[in-house]
């Protein structure tokens, strides 16, 4: 493990004094909501110098669990991947899998996907909202979101009997049907939902100390964004309309009309921590819209199709992509023809952000990293897998 | 923005912040003090897919080790073997470790009968790792064998109906909706 | 309070003492009471901090320690008073303990000038605003010496930002007091409540435009020398886990917790002297034990809802981040401050007893400002439809 920790002694510093560099931990416990994260500060005062970056600390070899437990016994693991938002990692996994196998998913199990992924985006959202409040010192928005959250995890309950591992989805399709007046109780749901993101929106996202605290800070361009491997919500903020639902289409999205919020700069510079809020903040509206479509327009039939107990898909390698909560997630899985695979790989978007930090720390205040990390909505989980 | 129109937003946001957490102090509490001062028992407010604690059916259990098979945790035990003189199956052992399981539901999807499926039971903390081991069966018993037709067995029967509808509520490829 | 030591002295029960020594024991007295009006105080008003808080956040606060929870404060400092004491063997040991003591010191001795009511109050110096200003001070020495004491880089970070963030925001709260005292003639607490009357007209708060944003930036200062949202940097829970009192467990850390709650009800107290008439009630009764609990009772209230728009405040706006305080505080509150003293010199010379007309304009504009709140509270309950629930203790 290098982490070439070069401490800068005895630096000239104005008006002739010798000043000193410190070297903080902001160590793996610490009260930020984002998860096991450890950072190496090294700072001048209150402006940071570096801040390094230490992964690792959630490790679960969830991706060689998968070679233990074979295609279907993988889908409880995946939730873990991100227990967050953990309906998309089961879908990018069972979208693996049927690529693998070249099985198709019936219209009605492919809207389910949507309703379920959808229903996850709003609540991952809402933990990522809240937490940056949080993070800024605001408490309120965050119990707020945690309230309206709650009704989502009531919802999945009653869909699929979990909260937040859910398990919901099957190779093939899903594993339970929409029960009976879900579709009534999930509109109610989301008539009494729009108007609070409104009030949400009003507390806090226009409150003028916290755009003072996210507006310009850690501004990252479209080119820097693309070349750091960024995606998902820190890649829409810095300008770039690039959406997996929407590029590279996949299950029922190509059915549903959805905007994709980009950020503009509009209160500081293009790409800054205020963007990518504000674009998540429009992202979850955006999700209301396709729910609403779902859930009036969805097709009867099946909601899974026909696959082996034991699954042994033809030999070969694939890789999908699922448009996550945090970003495009890529599921890699080579298959050699038995009935477990040979190796899985999960592709983050948290992972690429954590490397981003480390650039984008150089002459920001030490509250700044903490606006820094909530506005790239990084998740230890996803992080270290 | 210049100086005054800074003044003046910083004003405007903080008096509608503070209007909108006004409001919010005249509205009811979302908190369920539970588990004292409900009126209901949570449990009985779960879905029925709910997956809280495992419970197994020891009278409707075939033997067939499909959720032995299919869980991903390792954390169901089966012992059954096919007794030589009466050609029936018999399990000597059924041991869940509720510690390891990971409540994913894999192992009620599977089962023919419905013998072994989630309940709405989630309060399964205590003191010791070894209470975490349910053992379902107590002596060796015989596996069921489903009867051709309908159930007939006036104690078997409602037991059966239960695990039946349990497994309805899972997806089939093929099934309408 | 020096006639009722000598009354005591001479007629009452310590009759034949020296006078000295009466003295001595008489201020202990009142030192001793006092104290414990304070930790009661601060100890309840942690409590009412989190059922507002929780209130504010959907939820329902602490509510089974007592009959509603109200003596989770006692649970609460019980326990910390029962928790290790732990000092930090690398820690300078005399500091570190001697810190919260400090701290202590400098927010009690303000309560010397706190006036209760008419004639109750410890001691009424004639610079007794000055007094409050100069005794607070030692607050920002024993959170400095706690940060450094603690040998810990975060410590320290905070009891610096605390340090920078007290002594800049003495400034604004200085001339915001001074532009009230340009109106009394006089620095003492008394002298500035008898200079204001009972009606919400006669106080400074509406006495005229200067005085009322005096008294927004007087509120916002002291705000931000007590620590507090959105000036909490210093404590900031998300970056450094408790600021400059990172290293202190048990009875110390529970000082500088009550220092914090303490010093919420001495900014309502200031605030009521200065801009809302203190202790003032008409006089309905030719009781004077009626009439001073009334008036105790009056600026009690006073004092706490002060207290209780703090808590407010805590609960709706982010943190403000340290350059950005700094800002707010030399670019905004000082010069706004000077201009608002110079203007309100202005004032006093041209119009030295005031004008009734100003003071009814100043009372329709406050009026007017809070029917205007009223209005878009309603605005949001109508807009979420929630189920409504009006009573304060749920």
């Amino acid at each position: 493990m290098s982490h070439a920790i070069d401490i800068d002694l005895h630096r000239e510093g104005p008006g002739g004094l010798e000043t000193e560099e410190m070297t903080l931990n902001m160590g793996p416990q610490h009260p930020s909501t984002h998860g096991v994260l450890r950072f190496v500060v090294k700072a001048d005062g209150e402006v940071m110098r570096r801040a390094i970056p230490d992964i690792g600390y959630l490790h679960r070899s969830i991706e060689k669990i998968a070679e233990k437990v074979g295609y279907h016994g993988f889908m409880p693991y995946t939730d873990r991947v991100d227990y967050v938002s953990a309906m998309q990692c089961n879908q990018g996994w069972a979208m693996a899998c049927e690529k693998l196998a070249g099985i198709e998913v019936p219209r009605r199990g492919e809207y389910c996907r949507v309703i379920a992924s959808e229903f996850g985006r709003i609540a991952s959202h809402l933990i990522s909202v809240g937490a940056t409040g949080m993070d800024m010192g605001a408490i309120t928005p965050f119990t707020h979101a945690i309230r309206e959250r709650e009704y989502i995890n009531d919802i999945l309950e009653e869909l699929c009997g979990a909260r937040l591992t859910f398990n919901y989805m099957r190779i093939g399709g899903c594993a339970w049907d929409l029960p009976p007046g879900f579709a009534k109780r999930a509109i109610a749901y989301l008539d009494r939902f729009e108007p609070l993101i409104d009030e949400y929106d009003e507390l806090i996202s226009f409150n003028k100390i916290y755009v003072e605290r996210l507006a310009n800070v850690a501004p990252i361009t479209p080119e820097r964004a693309i070349s750091w491997n960024l995606v998902g919500p820190n890649l829409r903020g810095s300008g770039v309309r690039y959406d997996v639902r929407r590029d590279v289409p996949y299950s029922a999205y190509p059915e549903f009309e959805f905007d994709v919020p980009v950020g503009t700069g509009e209160r500081g510079t293009l790409g800054d921590c205020y963007d990518r809020y504000m674009v998540r903040m429009r992202e979850i509206r955006q999700s209301c819209r396709i729910l609403r479509q779902a859930l009036e327009g969805i097709p009867a039939g099946p909601v899974v199709a026909k696959v082996p107990r034991t699954f042994k898909p033809a030999p070969g390698a694939v890789h999908v992509r699922v448009e996550a909560s945090r970003g495009d997630m890529g599921w890699f899985a080579v298959s050699d023809g038995t009935a477990f695979p040979v190796r899985v790989h999960i592709r983050t978007g948290s992972y690429a952000a954590m490397a981003a930090i480390e650039e984008l720390s150089k002459g920001l205040m030490i509250a700044d990293l903490v606006a820094v990390i909530a506005s790239l909505d990084i998740v230890a989980p996803e992080v270290d897998r | 923005m210049g100086y005054f129109e800074n003044i003046r937003e910083s004003v405007r946001t903080i008096f509608e912040g503070m209007a909108i957490t006004a409001s919010h102090m005249v509205r009811k509490p979302y908190t369920v003090q539970y588990p004292d001062r409900i009126d209901v028992r949570v449990q009985d407010t779960l879905p029925f897919r709910y997956r809280g604690l495992l419970d197994v059916d020891l009278e409707i259990c075939t033997g067939c080790l499909a959720c032995e098979r299919a869980c991903p945790i390792d954390c169901i035990v089966i012992d059954a073997e096919k007794d030589k003189e009466t050609r029936e199956m018999v399990l000597k052992r059924f041991d869940i470790d509720l510690a390891k399981c990971m409540f994913c539901g894999l192992c009620s999807e599977p089962c023919p009968t419905g013998s072994i499926h989630h309940t709405p039971e989630f309060e399964g903390a205590d003191y010791s790792l070894e209470s975490m081991i349910r053992r379902f069966v107590k002596a060796p018993v015989v596996a069921y064998k489903p009867s051709k037709g309908p159930e007939t067995n006036p104690e078997i029967a409602p037991i059966l109906k239960r695990g039946l509808r349990y497994l309805d509520e899972f997806a089939s490829p093929g099934g309408a909706s | 309070m020096q006639q009722l030591a000598d009354r005591l002295i001479d007629t009452g029960f310590l009759q034949g003492l020296p006078r000295g020594l009466g003295y001595v024991i008489v201020v202990a007295l009142f030192a001793f009471l006092m104290l414990n009006f304070i930790m009661l105080v601060a100890g309840v008003t942690s409590w009412l901090e989190r059922r507002v808080w929780a209130r504010i956040q959907s939820r329902i606060g602490p509510n089974r320690v007592g009959p509603q929870g109200s003596i989770q404060w006692l649970a609460d400092g019980i326990k910390n008073i029962m928790k290790e004491d732990i000092v930090p063997s690398a820690a300078d040991a005399p500091l570190f303990r001697f810190a919260p003591y400090l701290a202590m010191m400098g927010f009690f001795g303000a309560f010397a000038v706190v006036p209760f009511g008419d004639g109750l109050i410890v001691a009424d110096i004639n610079i007794g605003v000055l007094y409050v200003s100069a005794v607070t001070a030692l607050v920002v020495v024993g959170i400095l010496m706690a940060g450094w004491s603690s040998n810990n880089k975060w410590a320290l970070l905070g009891g610096i930002r605390s340090a920078a963030q007290i002594i800049s925001y003495e400034i604004p709260a200085a001339l915001a007091v001074l532009t009230v005292v340009l109106f009394t003639g006089t620095l003492s607490m008394q002298g500035i409540i008898r200079a204001q009357g009972w009606a919400p007209w006669n106080w400074f708060l509406f006495h005229n435009p200067f005085t009322f944003v005096a008294f927004f930036l007087f509120f916002v200062s002291a705000l931000a020398e007590g620590n507090r949202t959105p000036f909490d940097l210093p404590e900031a829970e998300s970056e450094l886990v408790a600021g400059a009192f990172t290293e202190y467990s048990g009875l110390r850390s529970l000082l500088f917790f009550l220092v914090e709650w303490g010093n919420l009800y001495l900014i309502g107290a200031i605030c009521t002297t200065l801009f809302l008439g203190g202790w003032q009630v008409p006089a309905f009764t030719d009781s004077g034990l009626v009439l001073g609990l009334a008036q105790v009772l009056t600026f009690f209230l006073k004092a706490y809802f002060l207290v209780f728009v703090a808590m407010w405040v805590r609960g709706t706006l982010p943190r403000v981040r340290v350059d950005q305080l700094m800002t707010l505080c030399w670019k905004y509150l000082v010069p706004i401050a000077f201009v608002n003293m110079i203007l309100a010199a202005f004032f006093a010379a041209i119009l030295p007893n005031g004008s009734i007309f100003v003071k009814a304009g100043m009372c329709v504009f406050g009026l007017g400002l809070a029917v205007h709140f009223f209005q878009r509270v309603l605005f949001h309950l109508r807009r979420a439809k929630p189920e409504l629930h009006l009573s304060p203790i749920v």
